[in-house]
């Protein structure tokens, strides 16, 4: 098999430059699947929510150091300088979300029932916003209303009222559903940012193998030799494949390192069985951008646009929960969207019966039928290259 | 003789589909990804009324005052819950499975909360109930001291809320995150654009290209030559920059505040500094254009990267906790001199970061002439 002999010549003469590619992809896989993981770590028990706020204070009274506690309960504070340009930029890269400034004279003015208020800055209309409002609100609301009647007690008294009522709260149930371990796990990001680091690496290596063959004086030189068409492409595609399995291979490995506790669940199977028929797909991609192209400058172009372009409307970057919904019919025409459709099915997966499979199934489906479709079109192009030639 | 340089020098530039595909095209198929990707960001930040039921049992009905905060918190325009009224227990844990609603209130004794997962929506829900709940312990405590407290507008008082807080915006912008993406996304086109700069130099060094050695064949001064040729690379860098800042604000509709001005002033102050760190690392490096291309490439990736183009908040951790790197990164400095543009009122911040640039120009601009010049080839 001297041609795939000569490919293999090829990625190994390429190997430095196509593993720089792995490990630098990895690298990022790794990184931003650890951080997006942290994110969504939850326990099973309740617990509150808190908001990230500064609170700027003017005067130091105990109701406003009750306040300051009562608010603790809700939130996380941040210190910031008191600059203007430091808090715009904390706001900004939401650092912090809520910014609260109490100013001179205010609890002596809540309390005699005057209408002097406190001045936030927060990100417009946000969540967080009417999340913390509530509980801002209440506690200088209820500060007002002891003040007026039980004119007698002092502010300590107050806060200690205050404290008393506030204490205690909510029995809150939180109705256990099944859930399954791979569910926003480590796996599933990673998983869903193969689909980035898979392209990059296959079109890149792929298409350095095509192009090697496709030079004018080459080909002419190939076509000329005693071995059939068939024979040749055959085995081009055996080499390409067997890279493509390769490369498929250690970046699964490296999941396995990385998160074995949910290689212990079925789940990963279907991981697995998915991104290798994603890998079926971008290979025979790869192909057809190395069968059209002629140079490897033109090639970086085109790598980088059909790695990214799709990676980031169908998901792979930022969740497709956060995508509308026009993007994510434009999506629905590439590959990616697909996988990433099955990823998120698979990582909820708790029961395997035929039901619940056959949603996963059906993407898988389409994954393959992109990459029958890429494949056949890659041999036509091919056959008529070869006829003008 | 300097015209003439710099149209043959613009001609032949331009030609060169690759650059001009890495400089302009890339940089605009990128902010049109971004645009997808980031449009509906924001929108998930915003408040909207969380969906939660109440189950209608025997005490709801009886708890007259919970159905009525229940109902009032339900209604109006800015209200905290899209009510739903389930007529059993069954009922609404069934919606909740099925995730129609965040979670629900059963009335009783005390208010309880079922929910299916922790989150913000519930836990605005959890708050108020708390606040439900600490209210009623208030007028209990209150008319247990005060009994006449009840005759003297308590419950009144109680159902009269009053605001205690009031917005005051920061600045006249919006703190609308996403815009970091198109800042960094024009800063990195600006940077890419030191391949211009790059040609340039590869062009009059003799030892390297061809067409350098005819160039230096010719009776021409070579610094004249270099200025025509620097100055044909900047111009179209320089063009390439704005249409891509025309395609942002028009087509795209991001956002670069009022001061259009200095929009364009920055995108002019970007370019000469792309070009010219092309110049001097093109200088620097004697080794192959591979190697020249690939450090351009790795610097100026590591540079958006540090300026969040890729993570947002990298941007705020290095400003946070490594100053000195946020303005030694050319690209950052770009990057922050449209933000302090778009998000500050006053321009001192602005100032500084163009000052800074300037600084680097200069140093780019020196370093270059100080090891091109005077090289002679005695024999190539």
């Amino acid at each position: 098999m001297p041609v795939f002999k000569l490919c293999m010549k090829i990625f190994l003469k390429n190997w430095l430059s196509i593993s720089l590619y792995v490990a630098i992809f990895l690298a990022i896989a790794i990184m931003i699947s650890m951080s997006t993981m942290s994110e969504q770590n939850k326990s099973s028990s309740f617990s509150q929510e808190k908001a990230k706020v500064a609170l700027i204070s003017e005067e130091k009274t105990p109701l406003t150091e009750g306040f300051r506690q009562e608010l603790a309960k809700s939130s996380d504070f941040v210190k910031l300088p008191d600059r203007t340009e430091a808090l715009q930029d904390a706001l900004f890269f939401r650092n912090v979300t809520y910014i609260l400034r109490i100013p001179k004279g205010f609890t002596e003015d809540v309390l005699n029932g005057g209408s002097m208020q406190m001045e936030k800055t927060v990100v417009p209309n946000s969540t967080e916003n009417a999340y913390v409002d509530i509980n801002v609100e209440q506690y200088w609301n209820m500060a007002r209303i002891y003040a007026k009647h039980e004119p007698k007690a002092s502010e300590q008294q107050v806060v200690k009222q205050l404290k008393k009522n506030l204490s205690g709260s909510t029995p809150v149930t939180i109705k256990a559903h099944e859930r399954a371990q791979t569910a926003n796990s480590f796996s599933m990001y990673y998983f869903n940012f193969l689909a980035y680091t898979l392209s990059a690496v296959l079109i890149m290596g792929i298409s350095t193998v095509m192009i090697v063959f496709n030079k004018r004086d080459l080909s002419r030189r190939n076509f000329c030799s005693p071995m059939r068409a068939r024979s040749i492409n055959t085995q081009l595609i055996l080499a390409n494949l067997l890279f493509a399995a390769i490369s498929w291979a250690i970046l699964v490995a490296f999941c396995f390192l990385l998160d074995s506790k949910s290689f212990a669940t079925q789940n990963i199977l279907f991981f697995i069985m998915n991104s290798a028929i994603f890998t079926a797909c971008i290979s025979s991609l790869s192909y057809l951008i190395g069968n059209l192209l002629k140079n490897l400058n033109a090639m970086s172009a085109v790598c980088n646009v059909l790695t990214l372009g799709p990676c980031f409307i169908s998901g792979v970057f930022v969740p497709q929960e956060f995508l509308n919904s026009t993007v994510l019919k434009i999506a629905s025409f590439t590959p990616t969207y697909w996988y990433v459709q099955a990823n998120a099915k698979i990582a909820t997966l708790t029961h395997f019966e035929w039901s619940d499979l056959e949603a996963i199934f059906y993407s898988m489906v389409i994954v393959l039928g992109f990459a029958i479709a890429f494949f056949a079109l890659s041999l036509v192009i091919g056959k008529r290259k070869r006829l003008i030639n | 003789m300097f015209t003439h340089i710099f149209i043959y020098r613009f001609k032949c530039l331009i030609r060169d589909k690759q650059l001009v595909f890495w400089t302009l095209l890339f940089p605009i198929l990128l902010g049109t990804f971004f645009y997808m990707a980031f449009s509906n960001l924001n929108n998930e930040e915003t408040f909207q009324p969380i969906d939660a039921a109440v189950v209608n049992d025997s005490a709801y009905q009886h708890d007259t005052q919970f159905k009525s905060v229940m109902e009032n918190v339900s209604k109006g325009k800015d209200r905290l819950f899209h009510l739903k009224v389930a007529s059993n227990r069954e009922e609404a844990e069934k919606w909740l499975k099925k995730d129609k609603i965040k979670g629900f209130f059963t009335s009783g004794e005390v208010i309880k909360l079922t929910v299916k997962d922790t989150g913000i929506s519930q836990s605005i829900m959890k708050s108020f109930a708390d606040q439900y709940r600490t209210s009623s312990s208030m007028v209990t405590s209150i008319v247990k001291e005060n009994p006449k407290a009840l005759q003297n507008g308590l419950l009144n008082d109680l159902g009269n809320h009053r605001t205690y807080v009031k917005e005051v915006t920061g600045g006249s912008a919006e703190p609308n995150n996403v815009l970091n993406y198109f800042y960094s996304l024009i800063a990195m086109a600006c940077l890419y654009g030191s391949f211009w700069g790059m040609k340039e130099v590869t062009d009059i060094q003799a030892d390297i290209t061809d067409r350098a050695a005819r160039v230096n064949m010719a009776p021409v001064h070579k610094l004249k030559a270099f200025l025509a040729g620097s100055c044909a690379a900047l111009v179209i860098l320089f063009v390439e920059i704005l249409i891509l800042l025309a395609y942002l604000r028009f087509g795209l509709n991001i956002s670069f505040g009022n001061r259009a001005g200095f929009v364009v002033l920055t995108a002019l102050v970007g370019s000469v500094l792309g070009v010219s760190f092309g110049a001097f690392i093109s200088a620097l490096v004697k080794k192959g254009e591979g190697l020249k291309i690939a450090l351009l490439m790795v610097a100026t990736m590591a540079g958006s990267f540090l300026s969040g183009m890729m993570f947002m908040n990298m941007k705020y951790l290095i400003a946070a906790y490594v100053p000195p790197l946020a303005w030694l990164n050319p690209v950052n400095l770009l990057t922050d001199a449209f933000y302090a543009l778009y998000y500050y009122d006053s321009l001192h911040r602005y100032a500084l970061n163009l000052g800074m640039m300037f600084l680097f120009i200069i140093f780019f601009c020196t370093g270059t002439y100080l090891i091109v010049r005077r090289r002679k080839y005695a024999s190539i």
